[in-house]
């Protein structure tokens, strides 16, 4: 194997190594849970507020009698929670600012988590 | 007789007009509303700092088509078959196959060759440095090692093996409307021909981009790259360089499905050591992307 190459490797492992321990230690705090519920297909609130730089566990409960995929670009999740049921999201410690999210099953369905 | 590269050009081609085609469908089925966008392929070539939803999963052929030399036919490609996956928030996992094909003939320094093949594969990692709203640019590094066994320019057998690494970032200048793309390249790679010499060579460079958001389902943009391709990994020796500009397109189709193409051509450039006014030796005088995804 040539020194080029071995260089080429270290050096890609060396940086996955380093933000993968960022990523994990950053997962560590402690959270704050929050509830969401769907009905009908509309959000019971369609702003929900939460705490900044601590993560966030998000229990998405879903009474309509049809899965939906609860989803959000800025979050960076997509879950499906089934019929009837609930389903957990966890968060990771977020800038204050506004989150918009969906069910990508009824892409009218929509609400906005505030950060703050 | 048809070759394979040609039939594959051929079918980029038809893809791109029907991409095209596409667009007033994919107007007539969104929504209304400019809701929040995934960034990574909204560029063309240049890469958004997306890395997709954690839980996501991703397929995609993703093929760039190399085309012209300053003599002769040439019409180059590669295919990444691509598998997506994004772990945590924090970063994203590419893998997959290359299939690579070439149609060279009558070109100064290159053996003629046609010639449709398995190509290597590769690894990408990307992980997000900052986002929005913590920071106003939000930046993605992705590093990729690349194993090939066929020369992305020659087409010949060889061991190749590189390091594409990008700094990706990008800026809502209209929210959700109007964005500005910014890549850093540096791709050393190592390799092994026939007869068991060693060669390095490295590409470094860097793109801009701007991208406007028509309709919910369809954004269109352009963007400039410069290039620099060195004949050491330590950008030592200076062989060439090239600017390249084009326009882009990015369709939603559904939202599972989306599809990108992009076409740039070289309008500047030049050889170490040579008159003229483009660098065709390191760089094609035109390149053009084509993706598909599904989502899942």
């Amino acid at each position: 194997m040539s020194t080029s190459l071995r260089t080429i490797l270290k050096v890609a492992a060396l940086t996955a190594a380093l933000c993968c321990f960022q990523a994990l230690a950053a997962l560590a705090q402690e959270p704050v849970t929050i509830q969401i519920s769907v009905q009908n297909h509309q959000f019971h609130s369609r702003e929900i507020r939460g705490p900044a730089n601590v993560p966030i566990i998000l229990r998405i409960k879903n009474e309509d009698n049809a899965a939906m995929e609860f989803e959000s670009v800025s979050l960076r999740v997509e879950k499906i929670v089934a019929a009837k049921s609930e389903g957990i999201v966890r968060l990771r410690a977020l800038a204050p600012g506004r989150y918009e999210f969906f069910d990508d099953f009824h892409q009218e369905t929509r609400g906005i988590l505030v950060i703050q | 007789m048809l070759q394979r590269a040609k039939i594959v050009f051929r079918f980029e081609l038809i893809c791109l007009a029907l991409l095209v085609g596409l667009v007033p469908a994919a107007f007539g089925q969104s929504p209304n509303t400019f809701y929040e966008i995934e960034t990574k392929y909204i560029f063309g070539f240049t890469e958004g700092s997306g890395i997709g939803l954690e839980g996501e999963k991703e397929i995609s052929p993703d093929s760039v088509t190399s085309i012209g030399k300053r003599t002769g036919s040439y019409v180059t490609g590669q295919t990444k078959l691509k598998y997506e996956f994004t772990p945590n928030q924090f970063m994203q996992f590419e893998l997959g196959p290359i299939v690579s094909w070439h149609h060279i003939r009558n070109v100064t320094d290159l053996d003629d060759v046609n010639r449709f093949s398995f190509g290597g594969g590769f690894v990408e990692f990307r992980y997000l440095l900052l986002d929005r709203p913590t920071s106003p640019v939000a930046v993605t590094i992705a590093i990729e090692p690349e194993w090939r066994r066929t020369d992305e320019t020659s087409g010949q057998h060889v061991q190749n093996f590189g390091l594409e690494t990008r700094i990706n970032a990008d800026l809502e200048i209209v929210p959700k409307r109007l964005f500005i793309g910014f890549n850093l390249l540096y791709e050393p790679e190592t390799t092994r021909d026939a007869a068991g010499a060693w060669t390095n060579e490295a590409t470094v460079g860097g793109s801009a981009a701007l991208s406007y958001r028509i309709f919910p389902s369809v954004v269109v943009g352009a963007e400039v790259w410069y290039l620099r391709h060195y004949e050491t990994i330590g950008l030592s020796q200076f062989t060439g360089d090239a600017v390249y500009v084009g326009p882009n397109i990015y369709v939603q189709l559904n939202n599972k499905m989306f599809v990108t193409a992009a076409w740039n051509t070289q309008i500047s450039g030049r050889e170490a050591g040579e008159p003229g006014k483009f660098d065709l030796t390191d760089f094609s005088r035109q390149r053009i992307k084509l993706k598909f995804a599904f989502e899942f």
